[in-house]
């Protein structure tokens, strides 16, 4: 299955800019298929639902990361448990100005 | 063409949000302070030489066009730095570096110097600068002259 969200915020700037939209692939096989640096989609209890990068996977859960100084990444946040992956982004769709 | 297809659906069917969080407010990078602060270098340097009176009042203007120019030349490296170490990523703009570190050393022969070439040639590189960076966000740049002294040809993004 596949879900299309708007991308909202900065952190995952310059890849990922306010306004792109990305499309994920749901389901727990995509999130078996996992691999470091791929950006994935989750839910988190107190930030509702973020768009990280893998920086590594371990038994413990998905480390993540932005790509900002300040982003929110897993030294805050802890490894994602995969039962909380929503999805694996499969495409994405960049804002260009003129679109906007 | 696709992206303006997906937001009339959004507009529609409200897709979700992903959010791409940060701990502190973070993203507003914009390269103008520092293009404004070379331009105002090359403006302290013309009027360092057009400065032709004797006395305490010219000591004391040039005093302060050298203190002007020694902070403006300070605060455009302090802008680049900042746009270059939290926003470009080295393995995307490896060409970025040297452009930086000619801008760096720019910016201090600026500061050591009244020389007006060094001030043209530091308000090029952050051109250059400011046209890689508008770049990298899709947005589409354009040259044009300041509307104001020392007038030289500046990249503005085309809004």
């Amino acid at each position: 299955m596949f879900r299309i969200l708007r991308v909202t915020g900065d952190s995952m700037s310059p890849e990922y800019q306010e306004g792109d939209f990305v499309v994920i692939a749901t389901g727990p096989l995509f999130s078996r298929r996992l691999r470091d640096g791929d950006a994935i989609v989750f839910q988190h209890q107190h930030y509702g639902t973020l768009i990280k990068r893998v920086q590594r996977i371990t038994d413990e859960g998905i480390y993540v990361v932005g790509a900002q100084e300040n982003s929110l990444d897993s030294s805050r946040l802890g490894p994602v448990r995969r039962r909380n992956v929503r999805g694996r982004v499969v495409w994405h769709i960049r804002r260009r100005y003129s679109d906007k | 063409m696709i992206h303006q297809l997906f937001s009339t659906l959004d507009k529609k069917y409200h897709f979700g949000r992903a959010q791409a969080h940060c701990d502190v407010p973070c993203g507003i990078y914009d390269p103008s302070t520092a293009q404004i602060a070379a331009l105002t270098v090359v403006r302290m340097m013309d009027l360092m030489a057009g400065l032709e009176s004797e006395g305490v009042a010219a000591h004391n203007s040039m005093a302060r066009y050298i203190a002007v120019k020694e902070e403006h030349a300070e605060k455009a490296k302090h802008e680049i730095r900042v746009i270059w170490g939290d926003y470009f990523k080295k393995d995307k703009h490896p060409n970025v570096d040297e452009l930086v570190h000619k801008i760096m050393q720019l910016g201090s022969k600026a500061r050591q110097t009244a020389d007006r070439e060094t001030g043209v040639a530091l308000v090029e590189a952050i051109n250059e600068f400011a046209a890689i960076f508008w770049e990298t966000k899709g947005v589409a740049t354009k040259k044009a002259k300041a509307p104001y002294a020392p007038a030289l040809e500046m990249v503005y993004p085309d809004l």
